[in-house]
């Protein structure tokens, strides 16, 4: 005699199998994640490692190493990444040395030459370059500690004294120069002056031009700020600090780098009356408060502040 | 298997400090050295060391060292790991007492 047990059994299998199978690789030997490297951490671990990548950067002032390390996490725009997360940690209530230390490391990232271009026509485009250096792997040779790398070796050979480069090649560094963004100046009264300052060090950072733009592209009213030192380059990394009646805010120039890495803007509430700083200190630009403009057809929109902040040629 | 490892290989996301492979924590662990060697604040050390993992701080630290020393670490590196772990076993986290 035959029992007629049909399809069930099988799928009773399968399932006992597929409940076994579970249990033994949630419970009973659950995946292990070993050797990973800092670009899969989770993104709140990756923070924290920027942050004391930073930290270290301080205490050591070695932008190779700092650079190497950063490269270990991926980002694509390391400079961009730092300023950002500065301005974050600022935002969100964060350590102040922390987010100046992330200021500081992005800062020194991107102090390669960026010439801003400046014509003298009303209708003159400024092209705003991103920096490039910051992005450029230093190459440390020897004589210090060597650092994890990528690979899958964990490194065996001491290195032994010898000189360190880390200066990447100005040549270079002008060559892969790339213009990414484009902002047409409209009508500013006067065209901003043509600057040849020298190359300083620790000179004050201060207003040298104040402007009205009326720009039809930009949709809100803003305060746009762009930080050169001496040399006429544009720094990333410097705190600005904006007051209105019951409120303030910071920002870092650099956060938008497309525009810029000494670009920074702030969106102002039309009635509202505004102050800005830098936080290293200098004068407030104050009585900053949105305008309209009108275009050739009668149609308004809203305006800008153009703040130009220069260190001081010494 | 073709599919698992060829064509949709696994991909480690959202991992955790502690599941870094060895170099790596001993360089995180440098970096805390490093920016302690500045701040002297020994309870920000020990939070940062926490990440590595469930072992003591002080563990973490030595680790760091035995790989150093067997990878040739800068003899200034070292100091500075040497200073932190022996800033960290004369630390009390309770008083917060210790330290340099």
């Amino acid at each position: 005699m035959r029992e007629n047990r049909g399809p069930w059994y099988l799928l009773t299998g399968f399932v006992l199998g597929a409940f076994l199978g579970l249990l033994y690789a949630w419970v009973v030997s659950p995946v292990e994640y070993v050797d990973t490297s800092p670009a899969a951490m989770r993104a709140d671990f990756r923070d924290q490692y920027r942050a004391l990548i930073a930290s270290a950067y301080v205490a050591n002032r070695d932008i190779a190493r700092a650079q190497a390390r950063l490269n270990l996490l991926s980002d694509r725009d390391v400079a961009r990444t730092l300023a950002e997360q500065a301005q974050h940690t600022l935002a969100d209530g964060g350590s102040p040395e922390v987010a100046q230390a992330l200021a500081l490391l992005a800062l020194d990232l991107g102090q390669g030459p960026t010439p801003v271009v400046v014509a003298g026509s009303p209708t003159a485009v400024s092209t705003l370059a991103v920096p490039t250096a910051a992005v450029e792997a230093a190459s440390p040779t020897a004589g210090v500690t060597q650092l994890p790398t990528e690979t899958p070796q964990i490194p065996t050979n001491p290195v032994t004294a010898a000189a360190e480069t880390s200066e990447p090649s100005p040549s270079l560094g002008a060559a892969l120069q790339t213009p990414q963004a484009t902002r047409t100046s409209l009508p500013t009264g006067a065209p901003l002056p043509t600057r040849t300052p020298t190359a300083t060090s620790g000179a004050p950072i201060a207003l040298e031009e104040k402007s009205f733009v009326c720009d039809p592209n930009l949709a809100e009213p803003m305060i746009q700020v762009v930080a050169e030192n001496a040399a006429g380059d544009q720094i990333s990394g410097i705190e600005v600090v904006v007051n209105w009646e019951g409120g303030e805010n910071h920002f870092f120039t650099g956060i938008k780098s497309e525009l810029g890495p000494g670009y920074a803007d702030f969106t102002m509430t039309p009635g509202e009356v505004y102050s800005l700083r830098l936080a290293e200190g200098g004068e407030p630009v104050s009585e900053l408060t949105a305008a309209e403009c009108e275009s050739g057809d009668g149609s308004r929109y809203w305006g800008s502040w153009l703040l130009l902040f220069a260190q001081g040629a010494e | 298997m073709l599919y698992g490892w060829v064509v949709n290989p696994v991909k480690y996301v959202d991992t955790t400090p502690s599941s870094l492979r060895a170099d790596y924590q001993a360089d995180y662990v440098l970096m805390v050295a490093e920016s302690y060697n500045q701040n002297r604040d020994l309870p920000l050390a020990a939070r940062r060391l926490a990440l590595l993992g469930e072992s003591s701080p002080t563990e973490h630290v030595r680790q760091a060292l035995i790989f150093g020393a067997q990878n040739g670490y800068a003899d200034s590196d070292l100091e500075l790991l040497s200073q932190l772990a022996s800033d960290l076993q004369t630390w009390n986290p309770i008083t917060g007492t210790g330290g340099s």
